[in-house]
């Protein structure tokens, strides 16, 4: 860089020399950190080789006493991974210089980073006492806290590091702190100040949108996750978000051309695979569908969402056989959820075991707390095998369900689900005429005033897979095998197969799709 | 003392124009000294002032020179000042304190009577107006040192005109403004953080935390532009708030203004580790310029006759020089647009006819094949249920299920043949007491094998210890057979045994081959 430039300063002091005589030669001692400005222009420009190179030289010149020269080798330690290592000459140069909070800091930081947590509140609590108003020990501090479950102090101090100075690392942990502790409101609550802070942050935008979607609050979601893809177009959590709820609203191109970003960018995720999938069930291309959510399902074995759109999907291309093998296994991982009882009753019923299929869905109807489709498919089970009261009681489970829904939200019921629901009142009316013809008149108003639990269990199986958390909260569960292994021993009649069915338009939602079959039957 | 000077030179990285009273002249800061050029010849090197060292410490080398204290009271009390001083340690101190017990008389009769001094070393330079903004105006220099000062420079006396002191080692400074009216300083310093300064302030006014490494500092008009080690861009403003973020495509390594006088236009150029230079202007990207090197140096401005000049030192060692077109407009931002993945199609997995006429079958015997498979399924459970009782019953399994005497056993064949060596581990883990009385049996067939004994008495079993038990097998065969030896152990007074192994043995080679 100054080739000629040091050729010149060289020649100063063979100039100089003779002016100054000295009585006896003592020589000068290097200045120890004269090169320290190289090492950190090396460092800061991650050119770390000439870096090492030159803290070697400049270690040996200093007979290890420079002390930036012992720091920046230990930060370039801790990047390639040397966490004890750089621990060591962490401490080395707090021994160098002890009055240096930032050597204390960076000790503290390294027994972080290698687990000790404990020990590492102690040295910074060390290094406050050096210096009392540092954003970064009071963060670290909080964070440190976090990692030990004391939230009420880690709080404390992210509190007080947004005092001192507010950085958007902060707002995120002070958010995820609330989230851990279950408080979804006040964690909204922080990341919408840090948004208003820094509303370019996508990874704030997308966070407070996911947040929003798991509230239902779909508007305010789609603004948030829409301002995330503007700032950063292919951030892969804000798009598959983004497109799960492009999908509930049918728009299933937009959504896949929108997935195709992610495709390049995360082409092994389970969860885009399975958002793709039920984008081209949506589109009808069945057998597309299937292969998305087989690669879907191949990434991620355990995952019972999954699972369960394949074996919605079979039952609608009529491969009871092969939607009994997913229901089964999705139930495995996850054994408490009314639906998937539901499903697999369907199936079974198409596969001639009504034993079985009775007994899925006493299993459904007990695990199940809002869903009327359950308890309809249930009542049309009954009635096709002739069991008129026990038919009749499905059914009034059903119209508490559907009154209950009525008031609580405002969806629309699937058009079909009231259809197939006021034939089943008008077969079942023997005496019964006053109490069918309310849910009729309510049905039909309901049509588009009241909620549908179907759009709304499904939903979550496309937003939550976006947020990963799919997992988690199906890990809650233990497992009870009981019912899908009961199925499994028991051994079927032989029967001729019921009508193939056309595979029928609709939505991706899992429930709505089933009353169809059972349909068809009974108009049999 | 040569060699060091041009070590020390080879590092001098600012070179900047400091126009006196027409003619122009290049200072390059290099350890404590300044060296300031002209007409391409030395003209002044001026040494910044040494800083008095700790009282304390002072007063121990006093101590020292008078001969009060021997050497090694000397270290030991210049430990101590080390571990509370607020000001370091000279360099003569800490040298002596790396010394051997050997070498310390040496030092202190060779160093003792020089005066003590503590020298700065100069991290940055930039420069600032006197009191005209024109082009010929008498410039001040500005230096930033490693004693965390910022020193403004007198023009023709090198006198320190104003000395401020910030909270950490400033690694790049930019100034604005005119000494004599109204400047602003800004620093980026190694602790991640800016801090802007005005005239009379001796201390920062504002503080920026960047939580990442400052790597390049651009003032553009009024917004700070400051590139940092997480390959970003970032935007403030002159008190502090933050405006914009850009994400670089790599690593960035130095920056520099780009400013084009005649039409009022600046923009930020970014060197950046990928062999590209790019042109920003506040977060748009104007312009991407190819090198055929890493460059490490960028300055932009009037070369010979041309005005819009760039020249870049590469890593490599290279020069470019670049001239932009005196007509070329730098306004239109590149357009950003959908990310072009999206224009990528989605490779779904196609699937076979064979799948379709599968899914046909299925659905016109789906029900059949439900049943064929329960049915299967319930075979295969039923003759796993059968097996495992087997083997429960005949105490097949090497690991004993009775509860009075839990044993492992483990075999191991050592050998190439005829001759084999079988030793057998046995292993005991009753909680109460020891095993006695057990048997050892071998069932093989007696064409083909050849034992000392077939019974064994194994020793008194200690629960936890491992008993190695030897025994020669002899291969009979010479046909390259190879069969099972059973190896059950007994209690006396039972009638099942109450464990079984099976060992296979390896082909005997030793006959093979002869």
């Amino acid at each position: 860089m100054a080739g000629p430039g040091a050729q010149l300063v060289s020649s100063f002091p063979v100039a100089k020399e003779p002016q100054k005589p000295r009585p006896k030669k003592v020589p000068e001692l290097p200045i120890l950190e004269r090169r320290n400005w190289l090492i950190h222009l090396h460092y800061v420009r991650k050119d770390y080789d000439a870096c090492k190179m030159i803290i070697k030289e400049q270690l040996q010149e200093s007979h290890g006493m420079c002390e930036y020269a012992v720091y920046v080798q230990a930060l370039i330690f801790r990047l390639e991974g040397k966490i004890q290592e750089s621990l060591e000459l962490f401490q080395t140069c707090s021994i160098l210089n002890p009055q240096s909070a930032d050597n204390l800091k960076q000790v503290a930081r390294s027994l972080f980073l290698l687990g000790k947590h404990k020990a590492a509140i102690e040295v910074y609590n060390e290094a406050a006492k050096l210096n009392e108003k540092d954003w970064e020990i009071s963060h670290n501090l909080g964070v440190c806290y976090m990692y030990l479950k004391h939230f009420n102090k880690a709080r404390d101090q992210l509190n007080k590091a947004l005092q001192l100075n507010r950085h958007d690392l902060t707002y995120i942990m002070l958010g995820k702190i609330y989230l851990l502790e279950g408080e979804t409101d006040k964690a909204i609550e922080v990341y919408k100040t840090a948004v208003e802070f820094s509303p370019e942050n996508t990874e704030l935008l997308t966070t407070l949108g996911l947040l929003y979607l798991q509230l239902g609050a779909y508007q305010k979601a789609f603004e948030h996750l829409g301002n995330a893809l503007t700032y950063d177009p292919s951030n892969y959590k804000a798009i598959l978000a983004a497109g799960s709820m492009m999908q509930t609203h049918g728009d299933f191109d937009v959504a896949l051309t929108k997935y195709r970003v992610v495709a390049c960018a995360v082409p092994e995720s389970p969860p885009l695979w399975n958002n793709i999938g039920m984008c081209f069930f949506g589109k009808k291309k069945y057998v597309a569908a299937i292969s998305c959510l087989k690669r879907a399902n191949y990434l991620a074995p355990f995952d019972w969402k999954i699972l369960y759109n394949l074996g919605l999907v079979h039952l609608t291309m009529q491969q009871y056989a092969s939607a009994f093998h997913f229901l089964s296994a999705a139930i495995n991982f996850q054994p408490k959820m009314g639906e998937l009882y539901m499903l697999l009753a369907v199936a079974l019923t198409n596969l001639e075991d009504t034993e079985n299929a009775k007994r899925s869905y006493e299993q459904a109807v007990a695990l199940d707390q809002c869903n009327p489709l359950v308890n309809l498919n249930y009542a049309v089970l009954l009635y096709n095998q002739g069991d008129k009261k026990g038919a009749l009681c499905q059914y009034q489970e059903m119209e508490k369900k559907v009154n209950v829904l009525k008031e609580t939200s405002t969806l629309d019921f699937d058009p079909e689900m009231v259809d197939m629901a006021q034939k089943m009142g008008a077969a079942l009316q023997v005496g019964e005429s006053l109490v069918w013809t309310k849910p009729i008149k309510d049905s039909k108003s309901k049509q588009r005033a009241a909620s549908g639990k179907p759009s709304s269990t499904q939903q979550p199986l496309g937003s939550n897979q976006a947020l990963g958390q799919a997992m988690s909260s199906a890990a809650g569960y233990g497992k009870t095998i009981q019912l899908s292994s009961g199925v499994g021993i028991s051994a079927p009649l032989a029967k001729p197969p019921s009508l193939p069915l056309e595979p029928e338009p609709g939505s991706e939602t899992g429930p709505e799709e089933t009353t169809e079959p059972q349909e068809r039957r009974k108009e049999k | 003392m040569g060699p060091r000077w041009q070590q020390d030179g080879a590092f001098g990285k600012e070179k900047k124009k400091e126009p006196g009273p027409r003619a122009p002249s290049l200072a390059v800061p290099a350890g404590a000294a300044v060296y300031v050029y002209q007409n391409l010849r030395p003209f002044y090197k001026h040494r910044l002032p040494p800083r008095a060292p700790a009282p304390l410490e002072r007063d121990v080398w006093d101590q020292a020179r008078q001969d009060k204290i021997d050497p090694l009271m000397l270290k030991e009390m210049l430990e101590s000042i080390r571990e509370k001083a607020e000001i370091p340690l000279s360099a003569r101190s800490l040298r002596f304190l790396t010394l051997e017990p050997g070498e310390l008389q040496a030092f202190v009769t060779l160093h003792k009577d020089q005066p003590l001094q503590h020298q700065t070393v100069i991290t940055c330079m930039t420069t600032l107006r006197k009191d005209l903004a024109d082009e010929d105006g008498a410039t001040c220099l500005v230096l930033g040192t490693e004693s965390r000062e910022v020193l403004i420079l007198d023009p023709e006396a090198f006198t320190g005109l104003a000395q401020m002191t910030l909270a950490a080692v400033p690694a790049f400074l930019e100034a604005t403004g005119q000494f004599d009216v109204e400047y602003r300083l800004t620093a980026a310093c190694r602790n991640g953080c800016l801090y802007l300064l005005r005239r009379d302030s001796r201390r920062p006014r504002c503080c920026i935390e960047l939580s990442a490494q400052p790597v390049g500092l651009v003032r553009v008009q009024k917004t700070l532009v400051v590139g940092c080690s997480d390959d970003t861009l970032r935007g403030y403003t002159q008190k502090g708030k933050r405006l914009w973020t850009v994400q670089l495509p790599a690593p960035l390594l130095t920056m520099a203004l780009l400013e084009q006088k005649s039409r009022g236009f600046q923009a930020v150029l970014a060197a950046l580790s990928n062999q590209e230079v790019h042109v920003y202007r506040d977060k748009a990207l104007l312009d991407v310029i190819q090198t055929p090197d890493v460059v490490t140096g960028l300055i932009f401005g009037r070369y010979g006759r041309e005005d819009s000049t760039l020249l870049m030192t590469t890593k490599g060692g290279g020069l470019l020089v670049k001239m932009l077109k005196r007509r070329a407009v730098l306004e239109a931002p590149l357009a950003p647009g959908p990310p072009l993945a999206q224009a990528v199609r989605l490779a779904v997995p196609k699937k076979t006819r064979l799948y379709v006429d599968q899914t046909l079958r299925e659905r016109e015997a789906g029900a059949a094949m439900h049943q064929v498979f329960q049915t299967e399924l319930s075979r295969l459970r039923l003759s796993a249920a059968r097996a495992y009782v087997r083997a429960l019953q005949g105490s097949l399994a090497p690991l004993s299920a009775t509860p009075q005497h839990p044993l492992s056993l483990r075999a191991t064949v050592q050998g190439v043949g005829p001759t084999f060596k079988l030793t057998l581990h046995l292993q005991s883990a009753a909680p109460a007491g020891a095993s006695t009385g057990l048997l050892l049996s071998f069932q093989y067939d007696e064409h083909l094998y050849a034992m000392a004994s077939s019974l064994l008495r194994t020793p008194m079993l200690v629960p936890g210890l491992n008993y190695p038990i030897e025994t020669f097998v002899e291969c009979l065969s010479d046909k390259g057979i190879s069969d099972i030896i059973k190896v059950l152990v007994l209690q006396e007074g039972l009638r099942t045994p109450l464990l079984t192994a099976h060992i296979n043995m390896p082909v005997s080679e030793g006959l093979v081959a002869a």
